[in-house]
């Protein structure tokens, strides 16, 4: 085990990178196929390898923490900062989304009507469910701090309770946008309206599943008593991830349903 | 008034955790039912996280001690063979580091500002 005089993790050779590189190839190039002949074949073979490869990686990942105990300070101080600029580079993203929002609404063009919504746009009222839905969110924030405090308190019954009551809250707020898309009186293709709307609200979608999904994975681990008192940070990354959905959730509300409608 | 439920229900829970007692001596699998990291760390973070609670430091994880460098107090450097390579840097900010090898034995001197280094044995934990 200590043939090493550093603290540090020197991973064993790993397929996974491989395989994911292999799976983004597919995905890409099977994007294009199925735009121009119709066929899902090469990017579903992409997305089932992609699914496999986060699968197999994230499982090693446990493995070589929780079970085999690499997962040292300087090591698990690493993944903090790994998590944080992945976090950042997600928050770099989105405000891409936003400037293209403003962009377009600060100087309302003459084909719009010079106005913002845009003429014959009716836009969704943002104290009905989208004010429910930052409500879920906000919410489920507190949940998660919650999840957290009772890890660290040793309470197995509560972390389990509060985190199952994060994820039900993120299904909720899925839910709840899923049936606003479906009775939506405007499209993606009303104009950059319609754009801008939906790719920011829909990115952000993506994340909240994204969340839901690490965060189930969390509460998997937590029933089976990976998590010690001390160290959890896949639980800390889950939070500060779902933290981060809540705040860009905010943002949309404020910039997108709130002064843009 | 789906989402007032909720809340309060949230709020309810948040509530409650706080006004439960924090068994302080009974943490871990015997009380709440986490384990605590004395009882399930394994492996090399189990390792160093008995060193450290004797205040050992067996795989430098911190900033080396500081020495004056003299002959009478000179910098103690821990290997794990019979020599190890020193980089001095004589003054504050300079760029140019100072490489060279440390033996086992008599303490060698920097041969730029002539600071004393002393090779110890250091023993990893197996």
């Amino acid at each position: 085990m200590a043939h090493q005089a550093h603290a540090y993790h020197m991973v064993d050779p790993s397929p996974w990178p491989l395989t994911g590189a292999v799976a983004a190839l597919l995905m890409t190039s099977g994007l294009a196929i199925w735009f121009h002949f119709h066929s899902t074949t090469l990017m579903g073979l992409g997305m089932a390898l992609l699914l496999l490869t986060m699968y197999q990686w994230w499982r090693d990942i446990i493995r070589e923490g929780t079970f085999q105990g690499h997962h040292t300070p300087p090591v698990q101080k690493g993944l903090r900062y790994g998590m944080i600029l992945f976090i950042t580079s997600e928050v770099f993203f989105f405000l891409g989304f936003f400037w293209a929002f403003y962009h377009s609404s600060l100087a309302p063009t003459p084909e719009l009507g010079g106005c913002w919504p845009p003429t014959g746009i009716t836009p969704l009222d943002p104290f009905e469910v989208p004010l429910l839905n930052t409500a879920v969110l906000l919410a489920s924030g507190v949940t998660v701090t919650w999840a957290h405090h009772s890890i660290m308190e040793g309470e197995r019954k509560q972390a389990i309770q509060s985190l199952a009551l994060t994820i039900l809250l993120g299904f909720y707020f899925t839910f709840l946008q899923a049936l606003e898309y479906y009775e939506a009186p405007f499209t993606i293709a009303d104009g950059v309206y319609g754009s801008t709307f939906f790719v920011a609200t829909g990115f952000h979608g993506l994340h909240v599943i994204i969340g839901s999904m690490f965060l189930a994975i969390c509460l998997l681990r937590q029933i089976q008593y990976h998590f010690t008192s001390e160290h959890h940070f896949g639980f800390e990354a889950a939070a500060w991830y779902w933290h981060f959905v809540d705040v860009v959730w905010l943002f949309l509300y404020i910039s997108i349903y709130w002064w843009g409608s | 008034m789906a989402a007032r439920l909720l809340l309060r229900s949230a709020f309810r829970a948040a509530s409650t955790c706080r006004a439960a007692p924090v068994p302080a001596l009974t943490r871990g699998m015997a009380a709440g039912g986490i384990p605590t990291d004395e009882e399930q760390a394994t492996g090399l973070e189990k390792a160093i996280m008995k060193a450290m609670k004797e205040g050992a430091d067996p795989y430098s994880m911190m900033k080396p001690k500081e020495y004056a460098g003299s002959k009478a107090d000179p910098h103690l450097v821990p290997s794990i063979t019979n020599k190890r390579i020193v980089g001095c840097v004589c003054e504050e900010d300079n760029t140019a580091v100072v490489w060279f090898w440390l033996h086992q034995g008599d303490a060698q001197r920097c041969p730029s500002c002539g600071s004393h280094y002393k090779l110890v044995a250091h023993q990893l934990p197996h």
